[in-house]
């Protein structure tokens, strides 16, 4: 008798549906929420507090908020924007709790490059490019912990999210109107962070 | 620093790049980039921060990092009543000794001896409840999980 290839019923299951499985019990489903969500909240940590450290509390805190109150989420959205608000709120208590500094957070960024936590994966053939966008992504790196949190949770949002004008609204709970002026802000403080680092990127 | 023209607002670099601006706003920010360099240069700069932005990939945690399964609400329910019965027996337990024994001793010295550690560990107990409870109640998140 042939065998028939083993397949993971919930490997193929939608967002809502393992949502709705999740919610009856069904810890397969739950493990499958969890290895597609846990490392997109922890990248958003990490890059709101620029602390490694920092950023798997959070994101580890924030998937057991997330799963803890799983049957209050409404099935017909999408889980990333939710799970992104329980990230930030978790960031904002831990930047009230602790009141983690400016300079920490710096000096965490440097440990970070310095343990070349930055990959590439962009595998071009221009070895000279790809060398030189390796340093101006450690550099914008830096930049950004020098920025306020408002500045830089926006510049996270747009730039390393590439969320939608509609979706930072949401997530800051501001006016859409008021995300391009505060991107903007954002993008001429980095810019004048940066100054001069973009030269032999551009030219 | 950019010499804009007085009535250009530079807000709309950021709405050009994104390429959320209407149609008539896109056409004017085209033509002011035609006549000011320094605008240009400002604006290729915001694209460079935002793709190099984009292009950075950091490496994810371990996966042992992560903790064990999440509760579910099923195991949650089941570990809930657990508590509830056990609390409730030892509730039920706990009272009915102490009927006991206050009915058949009345040396108040002795009752003090017997009771007092258990009475202090309760009290500890509760006050500790209590600031749980307080800090339950000032959560951000349960705020905003029912909004």
């Amino acid at each position: 008798m042939p065998l028939s290839p083993a397949v993971d019923p919930v490997g193929a299951c939608s967002e809502a549906e393992l949502v709705r499985r999740a919610r009856k019990g069904d810890a397969a489903a739950c493990e499958e929420l969890a290895v597609r969500h846990r490392d997109s909240a922890f990248f958003l940590a990490l890059q709101l507090l620029g602390n490694r450290d920092d950023a798997l509390d959070v994101a580890q805190d924030a998937m057991l908020r997330f799963f803890k109150h799983i049957h209050r989420f409404d099935v017909s959205r999408p889980v990333r924007p939710w799970l992104f608000q329980i990230v930030r709120n978790r960031v904002l208590d831990m930047f009230r709790r602790r009141k983690v500094r400016k300079h920490d957070s710096i000096d965490a960024a440097q440990e970070d490059e310095d343990r070349a936590d930055l990959q590439l994966v962009d595998e071009s053939v221009d070895l000279e490019r790809d060398a030189s966008r390796n340093q101006l992504q450690k550099r914008i790196w830096l930049a950004l912990q020098e920025l306020s949190h408002a500045q830089r949770e926006i510049i996270v949002l747009r730039d390393y999210q590439d969320m939608a004008y509609s979706e930072i609204a949401t997530a800051l709970g501001i006016p859409i109107g008021t995300v391009m002026s505060r991107l903007h802000g954002a993008r001429k403080k980095l810019r004048k962070v940066l100054q001069g680092n973009l030269e032999d990127y551009l030219n | 620093m950019a010499q804009s023209s007085p009535s250009f607002d530079e807000e709309l670099l950021s709405g050009f790049l994104d390429g959320t601006l209407a149609h008539r706003e896109m056409q004017r920010v085209r033509l002011v980039l035609e006549e000011q360099p320094e605008l240009r240069r400002e604006l290729e700069e915001m694209r460079a921060i935002r793709q190099t932005a984009l292009s950075t990939r950091f490496a994810p945690p371990e996966p042992t990092a992560w903790p064990e399964l999440p509760q579910t609400r099923a195991s949650f329910f089941s570990r809930s009543l657990g508590w509830l019965v056990l609390c409730s027996w030892l509730l039920v337990v706990t009272g009915m000794a102490l009927w006991r024994f206050l009915s058949s001793h009345e040396d108040p010295l002795e009752i003090f001896i017997v009771l007092g550690l258990p009475g202090a560990v309760l009290l500890l107990f509760v006050s500790v409840l209590m600031d749980r409870l307080s800090t339950l109640k000032d959560d951000r998140y349960h705020r905003d999980v029912h909004r």
